[in-house]
């Protein structure tokens, strides 16, 4: 029962982290190929429902279980991933993966700071291939470091997260308002301050799932990144709002 | 002075992938070849417009394509899924002043909503630029997943180790 219950958490795991569908589908049955089971998987956007039968005994179990708001990693899709092979490669037994999911999934998340760090200079260089110049670079990179720590410290406190993009995006695009003030590419630079929010990984996992055929979890995805595309769009209105006579 | 510029849009690439994937924490061992692949897609498409003037969004399908097939044939000697190399090294393509260009004029839309010829310059410019925002971003999906689609053994087995 309890291998029957680590089964469907690995799977809802999985589905939590942001990997798209059928390759959940794949690596679930491919671990209740190790533990020799035959598991039969439904997704939806919210839960999962999954029933497995033990091949020895015979039994059938039936298991519900919701999907865990996580953030995306991934460093779980690849580690987790590569778990199951092993799983089957190798014939582990039941407390060897265990013990080898417990250690994948308590593994400490890259540096919070260098994330920062990192993010800003991305949003800076991001600038520059839109053409913007050093100043708008310089502007841009700090607004994305406020922008972005002011995401991390409201993710902290659990806070809605679409108002969390919205409280960030109007954050990073009113700092790098400033850049109205010099005679540089100012609207380069309000054009890119909020793309750090931009998200990425559901918007193309959806694609992969529609195209696959789980269309149903594929448009749950689409809708969610798009709901957060907008939510960065109504902060950035904010903004423009304010300016519209200083941009045109 | 070609090659300085395409050299310094790969650079800025490079950057912004790794930015961008250190967002969604991937392994340790990714990230040298989300920076190559971030470059090589970005500076493909930079030429691509620059010197064969080719429009954004075929030029996007073809960077896609290149990200797809380089995620496919990379992720194996690190074990990585291709989703953990392209996601990151599609995203400084994604066509910011587009999407920030249908925003803004939806706003002056509203603004102007009382002056005719101002109002449908910004009607034009809305759908203008968000018909390539959308258009840009779903090739540059599609193309990346291509190769994942074609070659789907590959790609499922990317994360097997060889175990003795």
């Amino acid at each position: 029962m309890d291998q029957v219950k680590f089964v469907a958490e690995y799977a809802a795991h999985l589905m939590g982290c942001g990997i798209h569908t059928s390759r959940v589908i794949r690596n679930t049955k491919r671990l209740g190929d190790a533990l020799n089971f035959d598991v039969n998987i439904s997704v939806f956007q919210k839960s999962i429902i999954l029933t497995i039968q033990k091949n020895e005994t015979q039994q059938i179990f039936s298991e519900v279980i919701e999907i865990p708001a996580l953030p995306i990693s991934f460093e779980h899709n690849a580690e987790l991933s590569g778990l199951s092979w092993e799983a089957v490669d190798r014939k582990l037994s039941f407390e060897e993966i265990k013990a080898k999911y417990d250690k994948i999934v308590s593994a400490p998340r890259m540096n919070q700071w260098l994330v920062l760090l990192l993010v800003g200079l991305a949003n800076a260089s991001f600038c520059r291939l839109f053409g913007g110049d050093w100043l708008s670079m310089f502007i841009v990179c700090i607004a994305t470091f406020a922008g972005f720590y002011t995401r991390l410290f409201l993710q902290a406190r659990k806070i809605n997260h679409y108002i969390i993009f919205i409280v960030s995006a109007f954050i990073a695009s009113m700092l790098s308002s400033t850049a109205l003030l010099f005679n540089t590419t100012s609207d380069i630079a309000l054009a890119t301050s909020v793309l750090y929010l931009i998200p990425g990984v559901p918007l193309i996992n959806g694609v992969i799932d529609i195209i696959e055929g789980h269309t149903l979890t594929g448009i749950s995805r689409l809708t969610n990144a798009f709901l957060l595309i907008i939510c960065i769009a109504i902060g950035l209105s904010f903004t423009l709002f304010l300016f519209t006579n200083r941009l045109v | 002075m070609i090659l300085f510029d395409i050299l310094s849009d790969g650079l800025f690439g490079a950057i912004a992938a790794i930015g961008f994937g250190a967002i969604s924490n991937p392994p340790k061992r990714a990230f040298k070849f989300i920076a190559l692949l971030g470059a090589i897609g970005h500076a493909c498409r930079f030429c691509l417009m620059t010197y064969l003037h080719v429009d954004i969004a075929s030029a996007s399908l073809v960077s896609g394509l290149i990200i797809g097939f380089g995620s496919l044939w990379l992720g194996k000697p690190i074990y990585c899924p291709t989703t953990v190399i392209f996601i990151p090294a599609l995203l400084p393509m994604i066509p910011g002043k587009y999407a920030y260009n249908t925003i803004f004029s939806q706003i002056m839309f509203l603004q102007n909503i009382n002056q005719p010829d101002l109002k449908a310059k910004y009607m034009e410019m809305f759908f203008s630029n968000g018909m390539v925002t959308i258009t840009v971003i779903f090739l540059l999906a599609i193309g990346a997943t291509l190769p994942m689609f074609i070659f789907h053994s590959r790609s499922h087995s990317l994360t097997r180790r060889a175990y003795k």
